[in-house]
């Protein structure tokens, strides 16, 4: 369970789009603090600092300790904007965490024991269907991250969300169905080499062919 | 190749790509992927030699996803003809791709692979490109 990230945020004076593009050319990212039946609270943060944590894995179920000119705020950051391009941070939400609440969050998957799964030793390909699962939990007892262990998995066994072994206080937002987070799928190598093989032969005697006309029309 | 099923209009205005891709921008599928940072035209020829590259490398293990569709009919006029006379045949089909772009997604293999890949993909594409990787993912 993650509870001792800290992090430091300055306050800033304005909103607006212009305030946070002034923030951004100062060398910081824009952030906001709300929720909780509290007024949100305009700050703004590293980027640096940002980015190590949104390295690390799971940063949006990372319990965060949230230093505001002294003042100290137990948040949960709830969603980033990127950049399209640069995929820089621009702005940055979390959300307050009061007592006695629970909260939606994801969780990220992650997989082991890959070197002991029979599946994959026959040439299977691991296929995970979800990289998260959205559950509902204490916020004091979000789970890290959801391990799964492919042992003994052979060609065309899934592993579902009841085999996640999840606590009980921590359940599943999706509840109409066990649904799948990982499957071991039957290699592709066998059965389309042979076709793929034609598809490329007659591909490129296609291209021969164009290629041969084209030389005769720029004559 | 990729190419559309049917299409209203044979043929279509060359115009020109402005701005930054609205969405598309994040991985959706893979672990990996390939991200445009440059705007041009990716003709369908290219699409599959990039996907041809990437697959072959990666030995025909783990998952490609391709996340463009080229769906721009672009016309040519013949060799040695004049000009006038009217707009030239559909020649082949394009994708417009903005900067900020997944064009690729790739699952199931190392990230060494994946990003071996991903450059000799890029290598078969008119425009730069970065490769990207699911955020918070150790590798």
């Amino acid at each position: 369970m993650s509870g001792n990230t800290t992090m430091t945020a300055e306050p800033r004076d304005r909103a607006g789009k212009g305030a946070a593009r002034a923030t951004r050319r100062s060398g910081r990212v824009p952030a906001v603090i709300y929720g909780d039946h509290k007024d949100p609270i305009l700050v703004s943060v590293e980027p640096v600092e940002l980015m190590r944590h949104l390295h690390k894995p799971g940063f949006f179920s990372m319990l965060m300790d949230l230093n505001v000119a002294g003042d100290h705020h137990r948040v949960l950051p709830r969603d980033v904007q990127f950049h399209p391009v640069t995929d820089a941070p621009l702005h940055v939400d979390f959300m307050r965490i009061g007592k006695g609440t629970r909260i939606t969050v994801m969780i990220p998957i992650q997989v082991e024991d890959e070197d002991k799964c029979k599946g994959i030793k026959r040439g299977g390909v691991l296929n995970q269907v979800r990289h998260e699962v959205e559950v509902r939990c204490d916020p004091e007892n979000i789970p890290d991250m959801i391990v799964l262990s492919l042992e003994g998995l052979d060609i065309g066994d899934a592993l579902r969300i009841s085999d996640a072994g999840l606590p009980d206080d921590v359940k599943p937002t999706i509840t109409d169905r066990d649904f799948v987070l990982v499957t071991i799928a039957a290699p592709t190598v066998v059965k389309d080499e042979a076709a793929e093989a034609q598809a490329e032969a007659e591909a490129e005697a296609e291209e021969g062919e164009e290629g041969e006309d084209e030389e005769g029309g720029e004559e | 190749m990729l190419a559309p099923k049917r299409m209203k209009y044979r043929k279509a205005f060359k115009g020109r790509i402005h701005g930054n891709a609205k969405g598309g921008t994040t991985l959706n599928f893979g672990a990996f992927g390939l991200k445009a940072t440059s705007p041009n035209r990716i003709t369908s020829r290219q699409i599959e030699a990039a996907r041809r590259a990437m697959t072959r490398h990666m030995k025909r293990a783990g998952r490609v996803w391709i996340r463009i569709f080229p769906d721009v009919p672009v016309s040519k006029k013949p060799a040695e003809v004049r000009q006038g006379k009217g707009k030239g045949t559909p020649e082949f089909w394009a994708a417009r791709v903005k900067p900020g772009r997944i064009m690729f997604e790739i699952d199931g293999v190392s990230y060494e692979v994946a990003k071996e890949a991903m450059e000799l993909a890029a290598a078969k594409l008119p425009i730069e490109t970065r490769f990207v990787t699911r955020l918070g993912e150790e590798h």
